[in-house]
């Protein structure tokens, strides 16, 4: 499903994928029906009018100018900032980074001000906008263009963080994040941007919302649980395929939010299977992952067969070079082996 | 033109925001209240009741970490001001900020991290733009802040997207201790507004009038859609940066020459010398402002602090829109 060839021409469609919908097109979609219904939503990001980086904007300066679909020079800071400012003035901004990793240069922005204002002024003000940060390795972009930082911001206060993994997802969480009326941060993985989707009838409607806080079951299982994001729940979920002829029961939960979080939904999952191991690509350290074990652990320590495992990043900058970057991320193939070693303790 | 009423109400606000301030500085001094210590406009007030009474009902401004100045120019309760500062439930913020915001007023206050509001005001002045509401964004920001890449950019994008925006630098000479001179290595930041391809003005930031006139000309551009100005205000600090600061790093002749050039003394021997203010009335003005800013030192005091449950509350708006 996932191939390697971001930036190459996308190859013809097969027929019977024809009205299927693609990544990149779900969150277009969603994007574009929420700026038809709210005539104060607007974007802002680098190239985003005439040369959409990863074609996600495609079109939408046609439709709605550039007025709304603003270009920007390279000034992460005050661009962002722009967006704060213009949401407490009421806009709803949608600020686009063309690398997520870019979102280091303006974390000043978004942590003490888009996050804290409202706090800070005991409610006073609201800053409703969408930050969109493309992430992710596994494309050969290099170590600073691959990195999935969300855990930085899931740390920080304020701040909403979702993560879409399929096309319907992406449509129905962009469409919540627009009408959301706190900061919300939208990765996606530059990986799935070309994958495409058959979708129900309504997720092509004007009000088909993917709320936020609600995990999806991806897979059904009783022997362990898999908590997974972005890429990495589609290697999961094949993962468990695998491990099906092994007769091993694999349940997969996709959070699709991290704030909120559907702790609820994960916890009574643990409690069913009684093994939990969750598979992201972020950084180990102070990541994701430990946040969801403790979370387990905190709540069902007497409950767990075996100690909870988690697999990520392990600390380096994810390499450039490709047998390198293999070696850092997860992959099926440690999934399997990991899940292995859980069901024999 | 300003009536002579409304040069004698910015004498008024500026002896308001000197006394205010004293009054918030004493209780840090006195130890009634605690925390980081107050940091006090002294000696910089014309620059903020010059700006603010250039600005209209409607626009707003994005204060500093010396916010009470704007605050007052702005005409907002000093009553919920010092309440504020007290961190009573009683105060703008419900007690919970330094930063003083009354956003129905246009005051956000800011200032936590140096050149933070810059961007914020940017992206105020952009609302301002799309809504096409004759509206505009005061930024203030020192001289320090000045060196931060956010008013760069801040600027730039002003600039070319041709916001209402009013970039005040308040160019009190010290960065805490790192004087201008070396900070910089030009005589002056306004010029840098030339390198923007904007205007840029420099005033006598001790001299309200000549402040509401280079912020009125750059209001006026503005507003009529001509985009952002550069104002620099050059003012001096009269205290420390904070008002526990012995200024070890000022000379003695340096902070007399600053006290010398007092706003408040020069402004108020203007308005004498020109015949719109007798002495007696001054030294009843000034009665009258101790009596605003007792009056305001017991609401604080018997004002309650915030409920335990507040650390809780406002950080997430749970409408939907």
């Amino acid at each position: 499903m996932i191939d390697r060839r971001l930036f190459r021409p996308e190859a013809t469609v097969s027929p019977e994928k024809s009205d299927w919908l693609s990544f990149r097109a779900a969150i277009n979609e969603g994007m574009r029906e929420e700026m038809r219904r709210d005539p104060w939503v607007f974007q802002m990001g680098e190239d985003i009018a005439k040369a959409a980086p990863f074609g996600v904007t495609s079109g939408l300066a046609k439709e709605f100018g550039t007025e709304r679909i603003r270009d920007t020079p390279c000034s992460e800071v005050s661009v962002l900032g722009a967006a704060v400012g213009a949401a407490m003035g009421g806009m709803r901004p949608i600020v686009e980074f063309q690398f997520g990793d870019f979102i280091s240069v303006a974390i000043d922005q978004l942590t003490h001000q888009a996050a804290m204002l409202r706090y800070l002024t005991g409610g006073q003000v609201q800053v409703p906008i969408v930050v969109r940060l493309p992430c992710g390795g596994g494309q050969r972009c290099g170590s600073q263009h691959s990195q999935s930082l969300y855990s930085w911001f899931a740390h920080a206060p304020g701040i909403k963080v979702a993560l879409p993994s399929t096309a319907a997802d992406a449509k129905g969480l962009i469409k919540s994040a627009i009408r959301d009326c706190n900061p919300v941060l939208f990765f996606e993985h530059k990986a799935l941007y070309r994958t495409r989707w058959p979708v129900e009838e309504d997720c092509r409607k004007q009000d088909f919302l993917i709320p936020f806080g609600q995990a999806a079951v991806r897979r059904e299982g009783r022997d362990i649980t898999i908590v997974a994001t972005l890429v990495m729940l589609h290697y999961s979920l094949e993962a468990a395929k695998e491990l099906e002829k092994e007769n091993i029961s694999v349940e997969v939960i996709d959070p699709r939010t991290l704030v909120p979080l559907d702790k609820d939904r994960i916890l009574s999952s643990v409690r069913k299977t009684g093994r939990f191991l969750v598979v992201d690509e972020a950084y180990l350290s102070c990541g994701i992952q430990s946040e969801l074990i403790s979370m387990a652990s905190e709540s069902l320590f007497s409950e767990l067969k075996t100690a909870p495992r988690r697999l990520g990043n392990p600390g380096v900058p994810v390499p450039f070079e490709p047998s390198l970057e293999d070696a850092v991320l997860p992959t099926k193939a440690k999934i399997i082996e990991c899940i292995r070693s859980m069901m024999k303790s | 033109m300003l009536s002579n009423e409304a040069k004698i109400e910015m004498l008024r606000k500026m002896l308001l925001i000197r006394h205010l301030e004293n009054a918030w500085g004493k209780a840090y001094l006195d130890e009634e209240i605690d925390g980081i210590p107050p940091a006090l406009s002294t000696g910089q007030e014309a620059v903020s009741v010059g700006a603010c009474a250039a600005l209209e009902n409607g626009d707003f401004i994005f204060t500093t970490h010396r916010g009470q100045a704007p605050q007052v120019a702005m005409g907002l309760d000093p009553r919920k001001i010092m309440a504020e500062l007290y961190c009573r439930a009683s105060g703008y913020n419900k007690g919970k900020s330094y930063h003083v915001t009354d956003f129905d007023s246009g005051v956000v206050g800011m200032g936590g991290i140096v050149a933070g509001q810059v961007p914020v005001a940017g992206g105020m002045a952009l609302a301002q733009k799309l809504k096409m509401n004759e509206r505009v964004s005061l930024c203030f920001f020192g001289d320090g802040a000045s060196n931060e890449g956010a008013v760069h950019e801040t600027t730039n994008l002003a600039a070319i997207w041709n916001l209402p925006l009013i970039l005040l630098c308040e160019n009190n000479g010290f960065c805490i201790s790192l004087p201008v001179s070396r900070q910089i290595n030009t005589a002056h930041i306004f010029e840098r507004a030339a390198a923007y391809g904007i205007p840029g003005e420099m005033v006598d930031g001790n001299d309200p009038l000549a402040v509401y006139e280079a912020v009125g000309r750059a209001v006026t551009r503005a507003r009529s859609g001509s985009g952002p100005t550069l104002v620099e205000a050059k003012t001096f600090r009269m205290g420390g940066h904070l008002v526990h600061d012995p200024q070890r790093y000022r000379s003695e002749q340096e902070i007399e020459m600053a006290r010398e050039q007092c706003p408040i003394k020069r402004f108020s021997r203007k308005l004498q010398d020109e015949g719109l203010l007798s002495s007696e009335e001054y030294s009843q003005m000034e009665e009258e402002v101790g009596l605003v800013v007792k009056e305001s030192v017991e609401f604080a005091r018997q004002s309650p602090p915030p409920k335990v449950e507040e650390a809780f509350e406002d950080l997430w708006c749970s409408e939907r829109c």
